[in-house]
């Protein structure tokens, strides 16, 4: 190939990786770092010096000693897909790009766990276990593209996290590469029970690649519920949505999930090839039980009942498989429908109690409004974890500087009302500046103590979480 | 309470343009064969629409790199169908491809581009390939693209049709066909299998004078001449007076389509079967199976759900989807000359699936679009036992049976 350039005008990390692993993939042209520059945050462009895709661990160990040894900072990155800055070189230097390792390498049935590699895509993980009858319960929304890693490392949500939890609850173990070059695992297949630091494996989990570069997980299978209804109604007013809301998630069933979606987001589906019949205008709930099918199947009258009862007119539910999962997809694809209707949109994802929803739900409306810029919200309800989305065009001058000034605000409300900055986007470097006032000095102080053990020096995914971890060579 | 956001959208534009739909929500990645092939951000449609913007900003200058990422993309148009955003993926690229070629940066093979040329007068290549037609016929061309048939030599399909539609005067509903240019020139004998399976049917099949190439080529490469292609095309169609026009290939007719504009609206021909009471073909029981694998012309770019049952069950043949039927098979148009590599390494993990297949079955693979079936007929270099590669109006026409190969 014609793809090379003179040695002598290769940056050094390139040079540092040509030695230390010379068969692993490079990139390091202008044009081949463009693409790399960001997440799907995608209008905060960090251009790194240098990626890497290793095709093995071996490759992976080499790259990472050289770059420890000769002082270059680097970060990991699964699919790209984190909505916090979380993957991107904010400091310069490599991006590691594991994108190779998706190799599933156990399903145990009999054990219900499987050992997966951490560019496995969650999907194909789903679509292996399914046939087996087991159930892998965490689902963000960028499941056919995300990964493993960037799911453990960001533990992320997902609609059903509401009964099932995030994905912090099915990791047994993790292995992971340190910055010297060894590999370490907490926890493992017996679920960390022994001599294998279980607990420390909880360090790691939501560390957004501050602490280590995952190589391996232990993950835990349930069965797969028997029966599943979908539910949805739909709200001609805020007031009622958020009562079913409140009433849902004290329901006894213990839906699945409870899902919240503003008139301008169901007009967005209806506009679209995903449209599943919603009126205009309207606010949506989307709820599901499920379990042992006498059970689940005696409870949707009940479950239809109370959707009814707070104001709807318009309940309608399904336990075809084919339907179900037309409304979920629908609801799962809003993050890239909204490119219908803008260029760029940023998302806050802060958490508050649900009894406070209500409210702060009317304070971002009132603040994009007085603002004048749109905004398209979806809600994991049930956990009160928000999704505003601020609909803007990165090119127009003073647009970025508005929605972020909106943003801040929202985010001393959120503390205000005793919230938390991220129900499962994480950090990265988006929200690092909010972080020093939400916890106060001490706690701070006490959560930087852990990269001081594992990345004293920040050299791991520098700038990320804390704004003060900076890398200093 | 508030009652959410207010109904204008004042900030944003409301027609987005179609390099800036993209929201890099990433939710295309694992629909692309070159982004699963390599693992490389570079190598998605995610990337790509990148870069393209990144050069229409001014922020990076087309180079090599660009281009040599460009040059990667199959033009499956697998992502079309996975992204929320509606992103004109196709479109963008095609813009990208004729902006190489007037640069003069396309890196377009000899051959491909001299097929560009050649197919802009129907009836020079017709003749240029009759020597290619004779050899074929009688099985003594053997490359790996070229798949087994019997193509007639001299007789065109327009007059073949025009021959059956009078001695068979078939009353039904009145549709012109496209008949392709490789397709004719080289692979004929489909041609006569389509119009015959239309005039059994009762269909009353025309074949308009005159009609050009699709244009799907120059598409694919960014080559010059599609317009002018769809100029004519336009003229000759519209003057057919005909309900439909039909194609036997998806990627032309997807092209036509575009052409077209809907008038007369454009259909793929076992689509349009799915619409009559198609006759159905004797029971076959035993040896043979049918893997039905879909272009991506057909799903991706005509966006059709996919091709109806009533007429794979026509074929009387035990049929089933190949595993991955809506992903590409690396044929991309004329990308299998262009990144062979690529495309046999895409087509290995598709064609998998028939090492697996009981050893007392034939597969079939069989799907509708000839340079589908040239690329099938490639996995014989290898895989290592019998299989067959059909287009899946032949399996509707007895004349086509494999006795008759
Ligand atoms: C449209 C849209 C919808 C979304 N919906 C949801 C949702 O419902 N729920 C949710 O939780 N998130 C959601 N997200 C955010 C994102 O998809 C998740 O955070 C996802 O887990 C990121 O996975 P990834 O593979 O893309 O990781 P990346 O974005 O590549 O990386 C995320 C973080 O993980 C780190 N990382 C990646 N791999 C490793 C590794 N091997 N070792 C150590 N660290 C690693 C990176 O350094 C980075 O800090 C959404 C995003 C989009 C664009
Ligand atoms: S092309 Fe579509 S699916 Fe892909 S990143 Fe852009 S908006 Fe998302
Ligand atoms: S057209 Fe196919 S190969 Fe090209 S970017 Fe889209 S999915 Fe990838």
């Amino acid at each position: 190939m014609i793809l090379r350039r003179s040695a002598e005008n290769l940056p050094r990390s390139v040079k540092v990786i040509r030695r230390t692993a010379p068969s692993c993939k490079v990139l390091h042209h202008p044009s081949q770092l463009a693409a790399y520059d960001c997440d799907a945050l995608s209008f905060k462009h960090f251009t790194p010096e240098a990626v890497v895709i290793p095709e093995n661990v071996d490759q992976l160990v080499a790259v990472v000693k050289g770059l420890a040894g000769a002082g270059i900072p680097f970060q990991p990155r699964g699919a790209g897909t984190s909505l916090s800055g979380g993957p991107v070189a904010a400091q310069g230097g490599v991006i590691l790009h594991l994108s190779r390792f998706r190799t599933i390498e156990q399903i145990d049935k009999e054990n219900r766990l499987a050992v997966v590699q951490p560019g496995v895509v969650l999907s194909d993980l789903e679509k292996a276990v399914k046939p087996l009858g087991l159930y892998y319960p965490p689902d963000p929304s960028t499941g056919p593209v995300c990964t493993l890693g960037g799911n453990v490392a960001s533990n992320s949500g997902g609609v059903h996290c509401f009964r099932y939890g995030v994905t912090g609850n099915y990791v047994l173990g993790v292995e992971t590469l340190l910055l010297d070059g060894s590999l370490v695992r907490f926890g493992g297949p017996a679920g960390g029970r022994g001599d294998w630091r279980d607990d420390w494996k909880r360090l790691f989990i939501g560390s957004e690649g501050t602490l280590g570069i995952f190589t391996r997980f232990w993950l835990r299978l349930i069965p797969r519920p028997e029966k599943v209804w979908t539910l949805r109604a739909t709200y001609r007013d805020l007031r009622s949505a958020s009562l079913a809301i409140q009433k849902l998630a004290t329901h006894p069933s213990f839906p699945a999930a409870i899902e919240f979606m503003d008139p301008r987001c169901v007009e967005l589906v209806e506009n679209s090839s995903m449209r599943v019949g919603l009126p205009k205008g309207s606010f949506m709930i989307l709820t599901e039980i499920d379990g042992p099918a006498v059970l689940v199947d005696r409870r949707l009258k009940s479950i239809a009942d109370l959707l009814q009862q707070c104001g709807s007119e318009d309940v309608a539910f399904a336990d075809v498989e084919s339907e179900r999962l037309a409304l979920w997809k629908a609801r799962k694809a809003l993050g890239g429908l909204l490119g219908k209707i803008t260029p760029n949109f940023l998302v806050q994802d802060a958490v508050i109690p649900k009894a406070v929803l209500g409210e702060m739900l009317e304070f971002l409306y009132q603040e994009a409004d007085a603002a004048g810029v749109g905004v398209a919200t979806i809600m994991h309800a049930g956990d009160g974890n928000l999704h505003p989305n601020f609909l803007f065009d990165a090119r127009r001058p003073g647009e970025l500087e508005k929605v972020e000034k909106i943003g801040s605000k929202i985010m001393l409300k959120v503390s205000e009302l005793g919230g938390t900055l991220s129900g499962e986007h994480g950090i990265g470097n988006d929200k690092s500046p909010y972080i020093e006032d939400h916890f106060g000095p001490l706690a701070s102080a006490m959560q930087m103590a852990i990269p001081n053990v594992f990345n004293p020096q920040h050299q791991l995914n520098p700038l990320k979480v804390f704004p003060q971890r900076k890398f200093v060579a | 309470m508030s009652q959410g956001p207010s109904q204008t959208l004042t900030n944003v534009s409301s027609a987005v343009d179609p390099l800036r739909a993209c929201v890099h929500c990433g939710l295309c990645l694992e629909a692309c064969p070159t982004y699963r092939l390599t693992g490389d951000e570079n190598n998605s449609p995610r990337g790509r629409l990148l870069l393209w913007r990144a050069i229409d900003e001014g922020r990076l200058q087309a180079d090599t790199y660009t281009d040599f990422y460009t040059d990667e993309c199959v033009g499956c148009l697998a992502c079309e169908s996975v992204c929320p955003a509606d992103v004109p993926y196709g479109h963008n690229l095609e813009i990208q491809r004729q902006r190489q070629v007037e640069a003069e940066r396309a890196h377009l093979d000899w051959r491909v581009r001299a097929a560009g040329v050649a197919v802009k007068s129907p009836a020079i290549f017709n003749l240029a390939l009759a020597p290619a037609r004779l050899l074929r016929s009688l099985s003594l061309l053997p490359h790996p693209m070229v798949f087994k048939g019997r193509p007639a030599l001299l007789k065109s399909t327009a007059e073949y049709a025009a021959d059956l539609v009078a001695k068979f005067n078939p009353t039904g509903p009145k549709v012109a066909f496209l008949t392709g240019c490789l397709m004719e020139a080289l692979f004929r004998e489909i041609n006569f299998a389509t119009v015959r399976v239309l005039v059994e049917n009762g269909v009353r099949v025309v074949v308009p004078r005159g009609q050009g190439c699709c244009g799907a080529f120059h598409e694919h490469t960014g080559m010059s001449g599609a317009a002018e292609l769809s100029v004519t095309n336009q003229q000759v169609f519209r003057a057919a007076d005909v309900e439909r026009v039909v194609t036997n290939s998806a990627g032309c007719g997807f092209a036509l389509q575009k052409a077209l504009a809907g008038d007369p609206p454009v259909q793929d021909v076992l689509g349009f079967l799915g619409t009559l009471d198609v006759k159905r073909q004797q029971e076959r029981e035993g040896l043979y199976k049918v893997y039905v694998d879909l272009p991506c012309h057909l799903v991706h770019g005509q966006k059709v759900d996919g091709i109806p049952d009533s007429v794979l069950d026509a074929t009387g043949y035990r049929w089933e989807l190949a595993p991955y039927a809506r992903d590409c098979c690396g044929s991309g148009g004329v990308y299998n000359l262009q990144k062979p590599k690529n495309a046999r390494h895409i087509l290995k993990s598709k064609a998998a699936f028939l090492e697996k297949v009981p050893k007392d079955i034939v597969p079939i693979v069989a799907t509708s679009n000839h340079v589908c079936m040239m690329q099938w007929n490639t996995a014989k270099t290898f895989i290592r036992r019998r299989f067959e590669v059909r287009h899946i109006v032949q399996l509707l026409d007895p004349a086509s049976s494999f006795d008759s190969t």
